[in-house]
């Protein structure tokens, strides 16, 4: 019996070695806290308060979300992301598939298309966005010039400049930027392929078409539901690009939430920070909503597959 | 070590003790990064401040106007923040929250206008020291304006007589009026704004913009929006004007591909007086100021805009308040203000003798004096008298999208009437 308690003991730290445990964590955790969990916190706090310097936090209630619901501008800044994030996953996925076919089937200088194609998500949206300036410059930029060239003169114009091209204009840019890197994951993805599978539908009779339809997309699909949440994401946070081409303009065409928000806290001339907040923690919820119902589409649909 | 080396390191040490009990740093956070000319000038202020109060440094920090607006938020927020910092009229927030000090008391106030004093008056106090004004002017390409064979004098055009010259200047392949709104909140408005001001006169149109008794469905303000209407339906701006920024309207009038009018802040030679490589306008470039387009039925044909630009302030919570109001007041001299006149050929608050400077700058400030003769002034573009949701359908609209050619006047006065 006096030999039996030590060892229990020595079991008992071995299985939840706390002072481990808590030496690893804490330092991730004290960080968590102060930089994500704290400001978190406070973005929740002050969207319910009237906060400006030299005066203690006022509260107001949901005084800012009222106003939220008759923002104009915040709505339309809305729509412009939403359809952003629906329009630019589509398109970035769809072509990256082909560029990856392509690749895949090792067409000519293959490795050279690969590093071009790729090249654009190494840029930043800053670089990207003065090139873009100079592309759709609408006296000298690359696409006018081309239409010129090509006798359509009639389709020149100012294609930031005008509310009904300016946010198709952008989300082609980010399609430009982005569709490398999703190239290169699905090609990763193919690569990766089971053989025998690929070659079962080779002795099958199977066309590229049929194989590339009943075969390789089923296969990779985790990886392409994967990259469509990403840039979902991603878009829904775009903030960069809009700043350095257009600022929101014109007539509020291209204004995201991310943007507006950035108006709101620092150019409105006002220190309050409560209602930029509001408009933050409304959108936390839109965005979080969104993970949440394209996560749950995709399960059901894997499970209607399965 | 000896009695008499041990009093000497006292000595020093107690030297040193005093000198760190009077060193005194003053921090000044400003606007203005990229325009050397004001560089220069506040820093050969700030050296001859230090030479003038020994143990005195004044360390400035340079930014953009975006950046520095962004840091001074955050800083202030926290209870920090510069001795000094870059302002302007508009963010009247400032006082409002009580962040920056009072300096009726503090600044000599007969160094500087009435008017730049007026226009940083809030609720009592005033707050700014009104370094840099400018006026609302329409530049013209002389060489430009002959070949397309327009004359555009001095005391400007009156309602149909302005369309005409810029039907006729398009007519021969050139572009009318240079102005672009890629980078700023307010250029685009200024042939909008102008016509409203004269349209209107000072009183009326201020009431328009802050949401007083005038209202934009008033008659008055249709016809001058109608009349811009007809200036911008004629080709006035050139078709990338929502992409153009403020210096490549610029360039576009000056250089290429050249423009008879630019609609410009005296801030003008700021960026054109640089050399041709570095921006600047060509050799040998001339031009006139012209008191632009003019209503049929004006209130005030003499009515101009000046605006107060950079200015300085006082942070609230520095513990160097009076030093920091010393060096602003030793800014506030005639010959400063001459000085600054000289060196960035722009309005100062501070009152200056402009006769006295001679040289090859002296034709372009007697131009812009006879620019502005007899002229009855407005304090403040738009963005500078608007706050919140108006200024900022504003922009978007009278800056923008109006002279853009996007909406009509219906329009305009739709969105401005529901901002309020």
């Amino acid at each position: 019996m006096t030999n039996s308690s030590p060892p229990a003991k020595k079991e008992k730290d071995h299985a939840n070695p706390l002072g481990a445990i808590t030496t690893f964590l804490l330092p991730a955790l004290l960080i968590y806290a102060a930089f994500t969990a704290l400001p978190v916190l406070r973005t929740f706090y002050n969207s319910t308060h009237l906060i400006v310097p030299n005066r203690p936090a006022e509260w107001v209630g949901f005084t800012h979300y009222v106003e939220l619901w008759t923002d104009r501008i915040f709505w339309k800044a809305v729509w412009n992301t939403l359809t952003w994030a629906a329009v630019a996953p589509i398109l970035e996925v769809t072509i990256a598939i082909l560029l990856a076919l392509c690749l895949y089937a090792k067409v000519p200088f293959s490795r050279v298309l690969r590093v071009a194609w790729f090249t654009p998500v190494l840029m930043s949206y800053v670089v990207v966005g003065i090139l873009w300036m100079w592309i759709y410059n609408y006296e000298w930029g690359a696409l006018n010039t081309m239409l010129r060239g090509l006798g359509l003169e009639s389709w020149a114009q100012p294609w930031l400049g005008h509310p009904d091209t300016a946010l198709a204009s952008l989300i082609a840019v980010t399609t430009w930027m982005w569709t490398g890197f999703n190239m290169v994951v699905i090609l990763a993805a193919m690569s990766s392929l089971p053989s025998e599978v690929l070659e079962a539908a080779e002795l099958d009779n199977c066309g590229w078409f049929s194989k590339l339809w009943f075969v390789i997309l089923p296969l990779i699909r985790p990886t392409l539901l994967n990259l469509i949440v990403l840039s979902f994401i991603g878009k829904m946070k775009v903030f960069d690009l809009v700043w350095v081409t257009t600022q929101g303009n014109p007539l509020w065409a291209t204004e995201t939430v991310s943007t507006y928000v950035y108006k709101r806290a620092f150019q409105w001339s006002t220190f309050d920070l409560g209602y930029p907040s509001t408009i933050a923690v409304v959108w936390f919820f839109i965005v979080l909503s969104g993970v949440l119902g394209l996560t749950f589409l995709f399960r059901q649909k894997d499970k209607l597959e399965y | 070590m000896t009695f008499r080396n041990t009093t000497a390191a006292i000595a020093v040490a107690a030297g040193l003790a005093a000198g760190a009990v009077h060193a005194q740093e003053l921090t000044l956070w400003s606007h203005w990064a990229d325009q050397a000319a004001k560089v220069e000038f506040v820093e050969s202020a700030a050296k001859a401040f230090e030479e003038a109060n020994p143990g005195v440094t004044v360390k400035i920090n340079w930014y953009q106007k975006e950046p520095l607006y962004a840091a001074l938020k955050t800083a202030l927020t926290a209870g920090q923040g510069p001795d000094i910092f870059y302002a302007e009229t508009s963010q009247t927030e400032y006082m409002a929250n009580g962040l920056v000090l009072d300096l009726k008391d503090k600044l000599n106030w007969d160094a500087i206008e009435p008017w730049a004093t007026e226009v940083w008056g809030y609720e009592g106090g005033v707050y700014g020291f009104p370094l840099e004004a400018w006026t609302v002017e329409t530049y013209v390409n002389t060489a430009l304006a002959e070949k397309a064979g327009v004359e555009i004098p001095v005391e400007g055009l009156v309602g149909a007589a302005f369309v005409d010259v810029v039907k006729t200047i398009k007519a021969a392949d050139i572009t009318p009026m240079s102005q672009g709104v890629g980078d700023r909140p307010y250029p685009g408005a200024f042939l909008t704004h102008d016509i409203l001001l004269k349209k209107l006169g000072a009183e009326d149109y201020a009431s328009l913009l802050k949401g007083g008794d005038v209202k934009w469905d008033d008659p008055r303000v249709r016809e001058g929006l109608e009349y811009a209407k007809e200036i911008i339906d004629a080709g006035a701006f050139p078709a990338s004007f929502s992409s153009i920024k403020l210096g490549e309207a610029h360039r576009y009038f000056h250089t290429s591909p050249g423009a008879v009018m630019l609609q410009m802040g005296s801030f003008y030679p700021s960026r054109a007086f640089a050399a041709p490589d570095a921006g600047g306008q060509p050799d040998g470039f001339d031009i006139s100021i012209s008191h632009g387009p003019i209503p049929e039925g004006a209130a005030c044909p003499k009515c101009k805009t000046i605006a107060v630009g950079g200015s300085y302030v006082i942070n609230a919570g520095s513990e160097h308040g009076d030093l920091a109001a010393a060096f602003l007041n030793s800014m506030a001299t005639p010959e400063m203000g001459n000085k600054w006149l000289e060196a960035n050929l722009v309005q100062t608050g501070i009152k200056a003798d402009p006769s006295k400077i001679t040289g090859d700058k002296a034709a372009y400030l007697q131009k812009l004096a006879a620019a502005n003769e007899g002229a009855s002034y407005t304090y403040g573009i738009p963005v500078q008298q608007m706050q919140g949701t108006p200024r900022e359908t504003f922009t978007q609209t009278v800056n923008q999208a109006f002279p853009a050619g996007l909406i009509g006047v219906d329009e305009v006065i739709d969105m401005m009437s529901s901002a309020y």
